[in-house]
């Protein structure tokens, strides 16, 4: 990538072609965005187009990435939260309205049903008469870290892989410019991995793809070239921002080595890194947020600054991304920073700046050699879909994560505002009357929704529908690829959740390991002994150890923070029933009635609280168990709506600025001891 | 003896199956405090002559730890449902408890349910209460309780040595669970886990390493059961991919539908004599023998928590003679 210097230009200068000076072209700008319904999402890609956004990146809600339509009863309440809801081909039309498909590019974060949504963009196309060799975008389709960290896949790790495989295959002839899927280490780095996990995971990951591919034999040698070319990544970037810069370097070195050595990929374009980052969230906080904003420029600047190893496509979090999800102004703010690094700083006009830097040569080559140690460990083991079965992967994850809390925990690692430096002036950036927060009206947006889907479903052909799910089916059996079939889906109307429930009569639904064995947390002090003390003594007096259910209600598969307090809760002396992720609140209540369970711990990340918070002590009260059972709420909720909590029932709620583990504990505790005084005394 | 309102109550509600109801009683046999002793006998008592109560098949599955057993039972659970429309089951799955902490971490059970509103399935976790796993010290009563609400009642403990000699005592049918292993059949037989199960379920037969461990303890059995007439069956499944599910659950099913239904009461006796054992030790031991042992105690006084009220009076007056 270093640029050829023609005779004139000085070594801080780049050239181009003909040996003029000239500055690179900027990464894509994007900002991650969908909401509520079809129609609402298309005014805000609109309006962000207008504003400068160069690309699009589509957030699905929580129904439409785990396949169900929305008027399912496990998706009704997340519907339309954390983006927009697809139930079929007519959405994708007014999702799309009056944007020029074969003019842009757009990434989807999807993943379980990203065949499914790649067949509703090409059936797009084919209805609008676009020439779908023009479509360019990204699908992310990535299962295994799905499977680690972001919990929306559907069906078990082998097809899976197959359906990545297939997307690939059938992009490489017929949409070119489509990457089937993104390698994505982005959320590993948010579940607690190290620079170095984040290096050899995502790299196992890819170069378990490519051995498949291969083993798959669909393709000669160029093709193949070709897809190997295709495979880009999506990376975190975390505060630590010469180390990350150092990360990316031995990313695009260990790609380079590891394309041509393994794979004999001769083409050197085809050996490139190309990658795309959001910035990291973990580390954002909930306290002094204002604070994020400038967390967010460093970590740009790590991906930024090295140009062998700039990013192709960035988009940024907003500064209140651990209060609720951003509102418009949010995002635009992020953007704008993006533009002044771009285009007002001179960041783009010098070739890389580290190029010869002893001390960032041996950081990369450090990163670089004990990744390749991880990476070997991996392959050894059988390769990803060996390490996810055996739960090696999600285990070493949660381990990293332990650590990171309990280093928080102990203040061996600040955090400025949070465990650190806490006293303040309160921000005037959460005044106005929206109190700095973005809520949702989901309620007209989703009668508007399902009245859609109802019309779908009234207006199509039966015959029509119901052949092309057989097809669908069939060619899952046969091992046929599934594009064509699922295209044909699309165009007769089929739903989100027809097309999943079809796959996964064939394929069966996946079920993991949890990874919450094992787990050492650090939490060794005295207060933890106390605390012991005191279940001990709950547990002579109430005639029971104080049991307590933990559990994901909704679709959300952010699991780590529910994990995490399971393994306190037990570590502490509380015997822990912890559910995983995707359980409706009526299995949730029937898990604590059947355990008699003291407490329900109920982890919400969707902004789905308040209607889960119904269901469950609807629930609850059904079986007249609601002063029995105490349920606390843990998860990205919004102050000024703890009141509204507390008065339907919910007892605690914990957010990210409760990020001491034996404060929750101590907590539960307390809660626990209340109950049973007033339940008794009734 | 008299049975209060609400007990009784419970106890009607969950003869039909009512889950909060189920979940009371057991509470009520779980939680140890003196002061609902009489309670637990009167629970018992009515229970026993009840003329609509069941008499459960009892089935145990132990295996060490990682061999699949929660995934196995997962599996078949649903399965079992849907073969038999009116068949009702209980599992009580024990879970070791942390040495350091006390506290457990409980299986997960909301993956076996194949509709969410089906009452015929009920689960209950149990903490051992111990470092080694096995039975936790009320595991008998909560099992006999269900024992009277369900047909069928799973017993699944996680096993090494001691717990499948605890589990023989509690069910009619030991199953052990095993995974594909490497090494040789000298490792079955120094397991020690040989003699006592009715039947071995080798499980992830998708594993190719499965095969051959089939061979190798189809072959211990040879050495380690040398009187048996009838070879002792070894089932392959995989809960993963489904292999030999359909099998093992219609053996489960001729089980429930043949045996002589467990009489669970029966099993008083060693319980008692257990739980004498772990409350009041040597001494304890001897003075139960002084009385003529656990079977004419438990008789005389009339079953188990009967006999627990009488046994600390009983043995108090015998170390502390006069009254003060």
């Amino acid at each position: 990538m270093t640029a050829t210097l023609q005779s004139q230009a000085l070594p801080h200068q780049i050239t181009d072609k003909e040996g003029k000076v000239i500055a690179d072209q900027p990464w894509m700008f994007r900002t991650y965005a969908g909401h509520s319904n079809p129609k609402a999402s298309n005014e805000l890609y609109r309006s962000n187009l207008a504003k400068g956004q160069t690309g699009l990146s589509i957030a699905f809600d929580l129904a439409t990435q785990c396949g169900y339509d929305s008027d399912d009863r496990i998706a009704l309440p997340e519907v339309g939260k954390v983006g927009v809801p697809i139930n079929s081909l007519d959405d994708f039309h007014i999702l799309f309205d009056q944007i020029p498909i074969e003019k842009m590019n757009t990434s989807m974060t999807i993943n379980g049903t990203a065949m499914w949504l790649l067949s509703l963009y090409v059936a797009l196309a084919r209805e609008r008469g676009v020439d779908v060799k023009l479509l360019q975008g990204t699908t992310q389709n990535d299962l295994i870290k799905e499977y680690l960290a972001r919990g929306t896949y559907i069906f078990p790790p082998e097809a899976s892989l197959r359906i990545i495989a297939e997307m690939y295959e059938f992009c490489l002839i017929e949409i070119p410019n489509w990457n089937a899927s993104n390698i994505c280490s982005y959320h590993l780095q948010e579940a607690g991995a190290t620079p170095v996990q984040e290096l050899a995971f995502a790299l196992a990951n890819a170069i378990s793809l490519l051995d498949l591919l291969k083993q798959r034999g669909r393709f000669d040698q160029n093709n193949f070239e070709v897809a190997v070319g295709r495979i880009s990544f999506f990376v975190n970037a975390g505060i630590r921002f010469i180390e990350e810069m150092c990360k990316m370097r031995a990313f695009a070195e260990l790609w380079e080595e590891i394309t041509r050595d393994r794979f004999k990929v001769k083409n050197r374009k085809y050996r490139l890194f190309r990658y795309g980052v959001q910035v990291n969230s973990l580390g954002l906080t909930e306290s002094q947020p204002e604070n994020n904003a400038w967390r967010i420029i460093l970590e740009a600047l790590g991906v930024t600054l090295s140009r062998n190893a700039r990013c192709r496509a960035l988009q940024l979090p907003a500064w209140n991304e651990a209060l609720s999800l951003p509102r418009p102004w949010d995002q635009q703010w992020s953007l704008r920073l993006m533009q002044i690094l771009a285009y007002e700083t001179d960041l783009l006009e010098y070739p890389d700046l580290f190029d010869g830097s002893p001390v960032i040569q041996s950081k990369v080559d450090d990163l670089k050699k004990n990744a390749m140690e991880e990476v070997n460990r991996i392959m050894e083991m059988g390769g990803v879909k060996a390490a996810i079965e055996s739960g090696y992967m999600k285990s070493a994850l949660v381990r990293s994560m332990a650590n990171r809390m309990s280093a928080i925990n102990e203040g061996k690692q600040i955090v400025v505002g949070m465990n650190k430096w806490t006293e303040g002036i309160p921000s005037p950036l959460m005044g106005g009357a929206d109190g700095g927060l973005f809520k949702v009206d989901a309620t007209a947006a989703l009668e508007e929704t399902l009245k859609s889907l109802e019309a779908v479903r009234r207006k199509r052909d039966p015959e029509r529908v119901r052949i092309a799910l057989e097809r669908l089916k069939e060619a899952a059996r046969s091992g046929e690829n599934m594009m064509e079939p699922s295209i044909e889906c699309a165009l007769a109307r089929v739903t989100t959740g027809e097309w999943a429930k079809a796959l996964r009569q064939v394929f069966g639904e996946y079920r993991p390991a949890t990874g919450i064995d094992g787990q050492k947390l650090g939490l060794e002090n005295d207060r933890v002994e106390k605390l012991r003390g005191h279940i001990e003594d709950m547990t002579a007096r109430l005639g029971h150890r104080p049991r307590i259910v933990v559990g994901k209600p909704g679709l959300d598969g952010h699991s780590n923070g529910a994990e995490v307090i399971a393994v306190s809760a037990r570590h502490v002396g509380f015997d822990v029933i912890y559910s995983g992720i995707r359980l409706s609140p009526h299995e949730i209540v029937q898990s604590a009635i059947e355990e008699d369970a003291d407490l329900i711990g109920a982890s919400v990340l969707s902004g789905s609280h308040m209607e889960l918070a119904d269901q469950i002590m609807q629930e609850l009260r059904e079986h007249g168990a609601d002063g029995r059972v105490a349920v606390v709420f843990g998860g990205i909720i919004p102050q000024s709506d703890f009141n509204e909590l507390f008065a339907k029932g919910i007892k605690k709620v914990f957010t990210p600025s409760d990020y001491s583990l034996i404060d929750i504990m101590e907590s539960i505790a307390d809660v626990i001891e209340e109950k049973a005084l007033v339940h008794n005394s009734a | 003896m008299d049975m209060n309102i609400p007990d009784l109550e419970l106890l009607e509600r969950a003869l039909s199956l009512d889950k909060y109801a189920i979940s009371m009683l057991i509470s009520l046999f779980e939680n140890q405090l003196e002061v609902n002793l009489p309670r637990r006998i009167a629970v018992m008592e009515i229970l026993q002559n009840h003329p609509d109560r069941k008499q459960a098949v009892l089935l145990g599955l132990t295996g060490t730890p990682g061999s699949g057993k929660s995934s196995l039972l997962s599996t078949c659970i649903p399965r079992l449902l849907e073969l038999n429309h009116r068949l009702s089951i209980a599992v009580i799955a024990v879970d070791p408890s942390s040495p350091l902490s006390g506290g457990a971490l409980l299986g997960d059970r909301t993956r076996m349910r194949p509709s969410p509103h089906d009452d015929r399935l009920f689960f209950r976790s149990q903490a051992s209460q111990s470092q080694s796993g096995g039975l936790s010290p009320s595991t008998f009563q909560v099992c006999r309780l269900l024992a009277c609400l369900f047909d069928c009642v799973f017993v699944e403990t996680v096993g090494v040595g001691q717990s499948e000699a605890d589990i023989r005592h509690l069910t009619e049918h030991v199953f052990l669970v095993l995974q594909p292993l490497g090494g040789d059949n000298v490792q079955f037989l120094k397991a020690g886990i040989m003699e006592i199960p009715h039947a071995f379920i080798v499980n992830k037969c998708d594993d190719p390493s499965a095969q051959a461990t089939y061979h190798m303890l189809s072959a211990s059995l040879n050495l380690a059961r040398p009187g048996e007439r009838t070879p002792v069956p070894v089932y392959r499944v995989s809960a993963r991919t489904g292999e030999g599910i359909d099998h093992l659950c219609r053996v489960f099913l001729d089980l429930v539908d043949s045996s002589q239904p467990t009489d669970i009461f029966s099993k008083e006796v060693h319980h008692f004599s257990k739980w004498v054992q772990e409350e009041w030790g040597k001494a304890g031991g001897r003075f139960l023998a002084e009385q003529g042992g656990a079977k004419q105690y438990v008789t005389a006084y009339g079953g188990f928590e009967a006999s627990q009220r009488s046994f600390a009076l009983d043995l108090l007056a015998r170390f502390v003679p006069t009254r003060l």
